[in-house]
């Protein structure tokens, strides 16, 4: 028996031992494909090869528009580009991936909702970039709108390049015209939540096959608040004048706006499965909605209108605020691990400023993707649908050519728009999450157990309210609360506010 | 069985070598047919018990890669293992857990040796072959489509049991927000799923009993349940306590798919379809710290291969031949 025992912890041990001998190859094997295409900065020397992971459905002609970006980047700053498209639903777990398991990479997408930028920025996922913009990325911060790159610090350091689009968030209700005209709606007078009632009464009455309130299961009812942490129930006053964080579930207007959605559901003006709906988009498509609510950004609705291929009307149902998860909407950060972060950067300064590689990042191979119509026009061609990226996160929108159907002010109206948004009073306090992320993890799943179905309106506040409060008090959401208010407390004594 | 020569050889060396490669060279075939399996252990479970180390770390990403990186991380002990026993989460996920698996276990024991036998009574062959396809399909199919097929009959306003209450007069039920219905569902197509696969390895053991005992109990004037019980039950039972030790062994693993997408993710069922897989999952995928899933990870090892021991050992206690090891 014991000869046995021994025996099979020395096959244990052997084998132990060869993992860490396989391994080590492994990562030698990585390291050596990137030595092979490495090479110094002067002209001449081969170019350097920079990976980039990006967020959106992989395209089939990535490879043949990167061939082309890479002939222009390499002739402008010797590197070339390979681009990794990973799909948005899978970004955040495969990145989480990639990036823990040291996977080649030189530069990657990440934002306040995908791959979260805080958190990741402090686990050391990023390289910190501070020195290199200054150094490669001059021109870069002279383009973009200052506040990005103020709101995109954590702990006092930039680590990442944020896009430059819309800055503020600005909620608004999205009405199907169509039904908006046939039945002669005034939705000019519309803004709070129960100001929509009586159109959602007309539409249910005459149309009833119609899903009269649209949402997916992420909805939460607009309150003037703005949350401390990404998806968990901890808020600031959009007014305040203390820097108090509250429970969002105990405030007021929160327990109000949620009666309000229940008698919504009840009334059948929210779909019955709208609790565990994880996108609306097969209602867009087949136009069988009547309004829903949106973030909006300056001619949002020809934008909506010209995508879903029918009239798309908005209006307002909030301020226009400026906040963290809108200012790191959208960020490129240099991995940790790249090899080459000089390279990246000035291929990121490139990015932000050259009208012509954003276009071509952006829309793919000219004659072939789109066509240009004049200096600042294009049009797509049917080759596009093999090149169809999201504009948001591949860099600076401003330099993009526009559609023939935009205002020839779009980026006018964009830059007025950024300069109207009011700032939320936190922004750029970032939550430190590590002394507490056992109470985090717990809270977390609190979170996923009511937030949906509170939400929604499909169950009773009346009792599930009390029940999540209690839940989340025995999560440990107290603590949480605590210790992001001593530091929200440190952050405003350090920020003079 | 080969192991236990094998090892003797690799630990005495020496003198014995020429002899261990002796043995190799005469079973070269078998250890050939052997060595797909064995590589895919290796790799995929073996070489992955490094990683264990994680969870008593606080995992930091540098600069060198993921070796690197384990190795920097600082200690920090049990804390990973906290976040489990935070909350009385804990003994609610663990019980989900432990009496679902239970009742798949006997449930699906029951019902898939009853099937068995019946399939193998048919006397229609191809029949039986008919019948044995359509129970066998549901398993190759993936958790998100079962999940769609049981939303066709679950959703409120569309599903198909909700229309036929309504012929009968009864109101519209919202099952995804009324966990009471749950247990009985999560089994019911758990099992629909399952059985079949599981039939058919009692099946081809049934096919396997040697025909003259049944011809015997005839001639002796047995009847069909008298065979059954006297011949056929105690034939399958050393497979069915294989069968069984090895479902008991994964009785801290729940199927992820079936909790996950059967449900739809609906927080309101959370009290009767939250396990110990969804609620890591869940924690974890917004803050991603690999430690606490690994420690997770780690607690549902510990624990599942102390269950197969202890299941094993009672079973040895009882049954000699019949254990696992």
């Amino acid at each position: 028996m014991s000869k046995k025992r021994k025996s099979f912890s020395l096959l244990l041990v052997s084998l132990m031992a060869l993992a860490l001998v396989v391994s080590a190859c492994g990562g030698n094997g990585n390291s050596a494909t990137n030595n092979s295409s490495a090479g110094g900065n002067g002209k001449g020397e081969a170019p350097v090869n920079l990976i980039w992971y990006t967020i959106g459905t992989p395209q089939k002609d990535v490879d043949r528009v990167m061939e082309e970006v890479s002939k222009y980047t390499q002739e402008k700053i010797n590197a070339t580009i390979t681009m990794k498209m990973v799909d948005w639903g899978d970004y955040q777990q495969k990145m989480q991936v990639n990036v823990a398991s040291g996977e080649p990479m030189d530069i990657l997408f990440t934002s306040a909702g995908g791959f979260d930028y805080v958190q990741n920025a402090r686990k050391g996922a990023f390289m910190e970039l501070d020195d290199l913009l200054e150094q490669y990325g001059k021109e870069l911060k002279d383009t973009i709108d200052p506040a990005f790159l103020e709101g995109s610090k954590v702990d006092g350091h930039n680590y990442g390049v944020p896009a430059n689009k819309e800055l503020p968030q600005q909620e608004v209700w999205r009405f199907n015209k169509g039904l908006v005209d046939k039945y002669n709606l005034d939705i000019t007078n519309v803004r709070s939540l129960d100001s929509i009632e009586p159109l959602l009464k007309t539409i249910k009455e005459n149309e009833p096959t119609i899903t009269t309130f649209a949402m997916d299961k992420n909805y939460v009812p607009y309150v003037p608040y703005d949350y401390v942490i990404t998806n968990l129930p901890l808020a600031v006053k959009l007014d305040t004048t203390d820097y108090k964080i509250v429970n969002i579930l105990e405030t007021p207007e929160m327990k109000e706006a949620l009666s309000t959605m229940r008698k919504y559901y009840q009334a059948g003006y929210v779909a019955p499965e709208a609790a565990t709906t994880g996108s609306t988009s097969d209602l867009m498509t087949s136009g069988q909605w009547f309004m829903d609510r949106a973030q909006t950004q300056p001619s949002a609705d020809n934008l909506w209108s010209a995508s879903y291929g029918y009239p798309v009307v908005s209006t307002q149902a909030s301020d226009a605020i400026i906040t963290n998860t809108s200012v790191q909407g959208s960020i490129m950060a240099i991995s940790a691990n790249s090899e080459y972060p000089e390279k990246a950067m000035e291929f990121l300064n490139l990015l932000n400023t050259d009208p012509v590689l954003r276009n071509m990042v952006d829309s793919g191979i000219e004659g072939v993707h789109y066509k240009k119509l004049d200096d600042t026009h294009y049009e797509n061609l049917a080759e596009s649908k093999n090149y169809d990226m999201p504009s948001y996160s591949l860099g600076n929108n401003m330099l993009l050519y526009l559609n023939p159907s935009d205002a020839d002010d779009k980026w006018e109206q964009f830059k007025q728009f950024n300069a109207e948004g009011v700032n939320s009073p936190i922004l750029s306090f970032n939550f430190d999450s590590t002394k507490v992320a056992t109470q985090m993890a717990a809270v977390q799943n609190v979170k996923e157990q009511f937030w949906s179905s509170l939400m929604t309106g499909t169950v009773d506040p009346e009792s599930y309210l009390p029940k999540a409060i209690e839940k989340f008090k025995e999560a440990g959401l107290d603590q949480v609360m605590a210790e992001a208010q001593t530091q929200l407390d440190a952050w405003r004594a350090e920020n003079n506010k | 069985m080969y192991r236990p020569i094998f090892l003797r050889y690799l630990l005495i060396g020496g003198n014995k070598v020429t002899a261990f490669f002796k043995t190799l060279i005469k079973n070269k075939v078998m250890l050939f047919m052997v060595l797909p399996g064995a590589l895919w252990f290796f790799f995929f479970s073996y070489m992955p018990l490094v990683g264990t180390i994680v969870a008593f770390k606080q995992y930091r990403f540098t600069r060198e890669g993921f070796w690197a990186s384990i190795v920097k991380s600082e200690w920090v002990g049990w804390d990973n293992f906290k976040f489990l026993f935070s909350t009385n989460d804990a003994y609610l996920i663990t019980r989900n857990t432990l009496f679902y698996n239970l009742a798949f276990i006997i449930i699906g024991l029951v019902l898939s040796v009853a099937m068995a036998i019946l399939l193998s009574e048919l006397v229609g062959k191809k029949l039986a072959k008919v019948y044995q396809t359509g129970m066998f399909l549901p398993y190759f199919l993936s958790w998100v489509i079962v999940g769609y097929f049981a939303f066709s009959f679950l959703s409120m306003d569309r599903g198909m049991l909700n229309q036929v209450l309504g012929w009968f007069g009864v109101d519209a039920i919202q099952w995804y927000s009324e966990p009471k219905y749950w247990p009985y569902i999560l089994i019911f197509v758990s099992l629909w799923k399952s059985i079949g696969y599981n039939s058919v390895v009692y099946l081809a053991s049934i096919m396997g009993i040697d025909k003259s005992l049944y011809e015997a109990a005839m001639i002796d004037g047995a009847s069909k349940w008298q065979q059954i019980k006297g011949i056929t039950i105690p034939m399958l039972s050393p497979i069915i306590i294989i069968m069984t030790l090895l479902a008991v062994g994964r009785i801290f693993y729940a199927d992820f798919g079936l909790f996950y997408q059967v449900p739809r993710d609906s927080g309101t069922l959370y009290a009767v379809t939250n396990v110990i897989d969804t609620y890591v999952y869940r924690g974890l995928k917004t803050t991603g710290e690999i430690g606490m899933s690994t420690a997770a990870g780690l607690y549902q090892s510990v624990v599942g291969f102390a269950l197969v021991m202890i299941s094993n050992f009672v079973v040895r206690k009882i049954d000699k031949d019949s254990a696992l090891f």
